[in-house]
């Protein structure tokens, strides 16, 4: 770890000024910060603590029946905010499942979007892979049983978010501010394939802060759920996360649908093909396995991490069926 | 006949709040980092990036050059070392201080990828961070092995070319030791047997996983003496490494025990000490202190236990009794030679008692971290492939796995592996135990959707014995205090002074127990082996019978009576000749003064009488097709405790062994990849269970006295981490259908397994 220092600036647009520098890092809860500083993975010389500047820090139901979530929010307070919880479910599920409670206290809705990959490669000290500005990932003729089988190449990185998958389900956006000023952006343009710049997994500027997470009301009939897959039962990166809505009446018809897997591919991954399957069909175990089929179709394992794919199969049916209300073991 | 289990003890066997139990609670105990000094600097380890390489250059220059830096070391700088052994645990273990001093600073050659190469003592952790890269090391790669089999191949990559093996001295070799064990005629053993089972296991490399990372603050002072602050299970073991790296006589150095966060038997040897002392020497005296990442705790070289390829080939008769048993266990030494391998060979088939078997150990060099001890260090590996086959055996018997058991079990009097007769042990009892639990009782509900299976295994472990020291003081108000060398890792300072305030018939908290450094109590071994409630134990009563010696000649002289006319009885002086009233020590403390000055009773032991201990494990589990992760429902462990002083704290070893052991079944493993880095050294990348993963371990205490201690105390530490991986492995080979050979049993294996089988 090298040395720095901690600035708490006045308010957002002195943080912004801050962090447009050179070699700062924005500072939230500190989880994901510390443990990158302690790797060497970054090495800034300041760190601009948001926790100073105020406000972003609840969570808040506006006008349109929507909810805004600020990203200093902690992970334990989405778990736990009745709001979230009773509308939202799949997000409270996420922020619930995330860690362990110590981390969860401490940790922010901004900084886990705006976490790094828990490659194995990406987080050793001794190699300069794609990511950290290299000239290759090692996934692919590596060890790879943690890596994307969907979206991947040239790097193959999982995206780690938990709440990632359930904010793209409910069509969140994300409120930035910057030098240049304001924007908002659809959450699921927000995360970016390597493909258009391996070395990051999202679009945000340089001097740009996360602010503010903000998701639409939830259509009439509309019931969400989060699965997550681990080796462990907790304090666990998930192998493979889902969260699904379905919208549907009291005849089991699918009017809409949305199926985001997380863990899976370099961002949280969407799939449309699963929604079209979904939608107009009636909802049953049949229509959930075949909507976890077409989801999966497109994956490309590498040597390793075959096993992902049947796992994610299974948690897309199963989180497809639990959203509707048909509860599976 | 009074005997340890039908004795009325006062304090043995009750369960008092241990006495460093606050402390530790609201956190005011101190562990090796909390120690500092005025003027102190902090130094850190420049390790290797490489697996396997020549060192061509070290250069210094510009680290030495930065604001800041006070001293920068390498191997060199230790004295000169030679392959002499060096012995400890009371003679039972050599240490090559050669190998010793190259494993902490490299010497010519890095043999594994975390090694350390230079240290670094500067004026802040920052600076000192910084000033390793600044240092120019020039590395000429050589090439690597990394798997035990491949090692052992003829052309593999030699890492130490001055090895050979016996009968072969003109070759260059990567065995680094061989063990054999054998009885009887093993040909026509397999003949006699109706039934053979053969497999080949393997197992990974785990991490003993202590929570608080190594450490060491060293003072080398300007008249030749030493002081060492750590964290450590033997400070006596710290003493003499150091002063042998340092070329300073044993006695110079002196060595204070902090609390230690864990050990599990890695800390029974030194990582950092001597190099803080080092640093210190070449940074004018100032104390240095130096505390590991949990990185280069993984990565370095504070030891992991070996990974292992475990041939296993059992026969047994159809009425279930098992006429012949072969093993070829090859162990991982890591970079330097030293596995547990001899003890998986004398351990493995302890539990039974075969007529016919041929054990052959090898003990492998890989270019990996140098294994260190881990709980029952060897048994465990040996267990999980000895106890899978057991399993099938009894299953292809069709008898109960229990009553297999018993069928084979050792006894008092069945000559052990290496040869002696077994004393009075537990192994049938942890057996029948099993076998009575409301947990074997009740069957395992199938649900659907889910495989469920229940699994056992036994396990064996030798436990030690060796020297301890212990002092007793009378303190004046009727109180005691129990000074011992023996660092506290598993209640052993409420189970030592319980020992005493039985003879002295004090309450327990009335005695306070204290661990001393290295210049305050005897010779003592370390903290291993599960020896400290036994060995230690031992002396703390002997002890404390000294103070009972002379409270009977201070009673004696109160009542001008012989003191031979005295008895102890029950905590009390008592006259045989008139009818004055006892004297209880509260009642005598106060007398001390005006009858001969202070009392302090003392001994110093080599225990001999050691009781081998046996725990059975019994694990129930569920797993979820679709996602291959297994879940444990319900475990027990059983476990022959001999003689339980604090039964809590004995419950907790057993659960804590137990909780490892699942661990070591479904989840650790090191991960490298094909250049030798450690791709996993977080724990957040090594996955250890925690309370959340596992249900309360359910512990069942047998007790068969040891008749080799006047309580009947066994050592109790270790041997409950040796069934879990086989139980489990049974219990998840009863689930699918298809017998387990590898661990962990973790979902991307798991699935395989499941992908061939069910398609």
């Amino acid at each position: 770890m090298n040395r720095f220092e901690v600035v708490t600036p006045r308010d957002l647009p002195n943080a912004v000024k801050l962090l447009s520098g050179r070699n700062h890092a924005a500072l939230a809860g500190g989880v994901d910060l510390l443990d990158l500083l302690k790797q060497n993975i970054v090495a800034p010389q300041s760190l601009v603590n948001l926790k100073g500047v105020g406000a972003m820090d609840a969570i808040e139901t506006d006008e349109s029946g929507g909810v805004r979530i600020g990203a200093l929010v902690k992970l334990s307070e989405v778990a736990a905010n009745p709001t979230l919880r009773e509308r939202y479910g799949a997000v409270a599920e996420a922020a619930a499942q995330a860690a362990t409670p110590q981390v969860r206290n401490l940790a922010t809705v901004g900084g886990n979007l705006l976490q790094r990959p828990r490659c194995w490669y990406f987080r050793h000290p001794d190699v300069n892979c794609l990511k950290k500005g290299g000239d290759r990932c090692y996934a692919p003729g590596g060890l790879n049983r943690y890596h994307a089988i969907l979206g991947g190449g040239p790097s193959f990185i999982v995206h780690p978010s938990n709440l990632a998958p359930a904010l793209v389900a409910f069509a969140a956006s994300v409120k930035l501010i910057g030098p240049g000023g304001e924007r908002t952006l659809e959450l699921e343009r927000f995360f970016t394939l390597p493909r258009i710049d391996p070395t990051r997994e999202n679009v945000l500027d340089t001097g740009e802060v996360l602010i503010e997470v903000m998701i639409p009301a939830p259509a009439p009939g509309a019931a969400s759920a989060y699965l997550e897959a681990r080796e462990k039962q907790s304090f666990d990166w998930p192998l493979v996360s889902v969260a699904a809505i379905v919208v549907s009446d009291d005849t089991h018809l699918i009017r809409d649908a949305r199926v985001v897997m997380g863990a899976v591919a370099p961002i949280p991954w969407r799939s449309h093909e699963a929604e079209t399957a979904l939608r107009g069909a009636r909802l049953d175990s049949s229509a959930a396995a075949r909507a976890a089929e077409v989801a999966l179709k497109p994956a490309a394992p590498l040597s390793d991490n075959g096993y992902k794919v049947p796992i994610a199969k299974a948690l897309v049916r199963r989180a497809v069926l639990r959203a509707g209300g048909i509860e599976t073991a | 006949m009074d005997t340890p289990q039908t004795h009325q003890f006062k304090v043995i066997g009750t369960r008092p709040v241990r006495h460093d139990g606050l402390d530790k609670v609201i956190g005011r105990a101190k562990y090796g980092a909390d120690y500092s000094f005025p003027g102190m600097l902090y130094g850190k380890v420049l390790r290797s990036p490489y697996a396997h390489a020549r060192i061509k250059s070290i250069n210094a220059e510009k680290a030495l050059r930065l604001p800041g830096v006070k001293a920068v070391v390498t191997h060199d700088d230790f004295a000169p070392q030679t392959t002499a052994p060096v012995y400890r645990m009371g003679g039972e273990a050599a240490v090559n201080p050669l190998y010793l001093a190259s494993n902490i600073l490299a010497k010519d050659k890095v043999l594994y990828a975390g090694q350390g190469v230079a240290a670094v003592a500067a004026t802040s952790p920052h600076i000192a961070e910084e000033a390793l890269g600044l240092i120019e090391v020039e590395y000429e790669p050589l090439p690597i092995v990394l798997d035990v089999l491949d090692a052992m191949k003829p052309g593999a990559p030699i890492i130490n070319t001055t090895i050979r093996r016996k009968e072969r001295p003109d070759e260059e070799t990567n065995i680094a030791g061989e063990f054999q064990f054998k009885r009887g005629d093993i040909e026509a053993g397999f003949k006699s047997a109706d039934i053979i089972v053969e497999r080949e296991f393997r197992t990974e490399m785990v991490h003993q996983g202590y929570i608080e990372p190594p450490n060491a603050l060293g003072i080398f002072s300007g008249d030749g003496h030493a002081t060492v602050y750590t964290s450590t299970q033997g400070p006596f073991d710290v003493r003499i490494m150091s002063a042998t790296l340092l070329g300073l006589p044993e006695g110079s150095v002196k060595v204070v025990p902090a609390e230690i966060g864990g050990g599990f038997g890695a800390k029974l040897t030194v990582h950092i000490e001597p190099v803080a002392l080092l640093l210190s020497k070449h940074a004018g005296g100032r104390p240095v202190k130096m505390v590991m990442t949990r990185t280069e705790m993984m990565r370095g070289a504070t030891g992991p236990t070996s990974g292992s390829v475990l041939r296993v080939r059992m026969g047994a008769t159809r009425d279930g009794k098992i006429v012949a048993a072969k093993c070829w266990f090859a162990y991982e030494a890591g970079a330097f030679p030293g596995s547990p391998v001899w003890l998986g060979c004398f351990t493995g088939l302890s539990p039974y008692n075969i007529d016919n078997f041929l054990v052959d150990g090898y003990d492998v060099l890989v270019n990996k971290p140098k294994t260190s001890s881990y709980r029952a260090p060897g048994a465990t590996n040996a267990a999980f492939a000895v106890e899978c086959v057991v399993d099938e055996l009894a299953q292809r018997c069709g008898m109960d796995p229990l009553d297999f058991r018993i069928k084979n079990a050792s006894r008092e009097g069945t000559p052990s592996v290496m040869g002696p007769k077994f004393p009075r042990i537990g192994c049938v009892e942890v057996c029948e135990a099993l076998k009575r639990s409301a947990h074997y009782q009740t069957p395992l509900a199938q649900v659907p959707g889910k495989y469920r299976g229940r699994g056992v295994a036994i396990g064996f472990w030798i436990n030690g014995g060796m020297q301890s020291s212990a002092i007793v003081n009378v303190h004046a108000d009727g109180t005691a205090s129990l000074v011992t060398g023996s660092v506290d890792i598993g209640g052993s300072r409420a189970s030592t002074a319980m020992v005493v305030a039985e003879v002295l018939g004090l309450r327990a908290e009335d005695v306070r127990p204290a661990v001393a450094d290295t210049d305050s109590i005897g010779y003592t071994d370390g903290t291993g082996g599960s020896r400290v409630a036994f060995a230690t134990g031992l002396a703390a009563y002997q002890a404390a019978n000294d103070v009972v010696r002379q409270l009977k000649e201070r009673a004696a002289k109160i009542w001008e009576i012989s003191p031979e006319d005295v008895d102890w009885i029950d905590g009390k002086a008592v006259s045989k000749r008139n009818g004055v009233a006892p004297l209880t020590l509260k009642d005598l403390a106060p007398r001390l003064t005006r009858t001969g000055g202070p009392v302090t009773g003392r001994a110093n032991v080599y225990a001999t009488g050691v009781g081998p201990s046996f725990a059975g494990c019994l694990v129930d589990l569920e797993i979820d097709p679709d996602t291959a992760k297994v879940q444990v429902l319900r475990c027990t462990v059983v476990q022959d405790v001999g003689k339980a002083i604090h039964p809590s704290y004995v419950e907790g070893q057993m659960q804590g062994g137990t909780v490892q052991g699942l661990g070591w079944a479904l989840n650790e493993e090191y991960v490298y990849d094909e250049k030798g880095n450690l791709r996993n050294a977080s724990f957040l990348d090594y996955r250890m269970p925690t309370c959340l993963d596992l249900p309360m371990i359910d512990p069942v205490m047998v007790e068969v006295a040891n008749p080799g201690h006047p309580l009947g105390v066994r050592g109790v530490g270790e041997v409950s981490i040796v069934p879990p991986p086989a139980a489990v492995a049974n219990a998840v080979s009863a689930a699918v259908g298809t017998r387990i050979t590898d661990l962990p049993i973790s979902p991307p294996r798991l699935y395989r397994i499941l992908a061939a089988r069910h398609g």
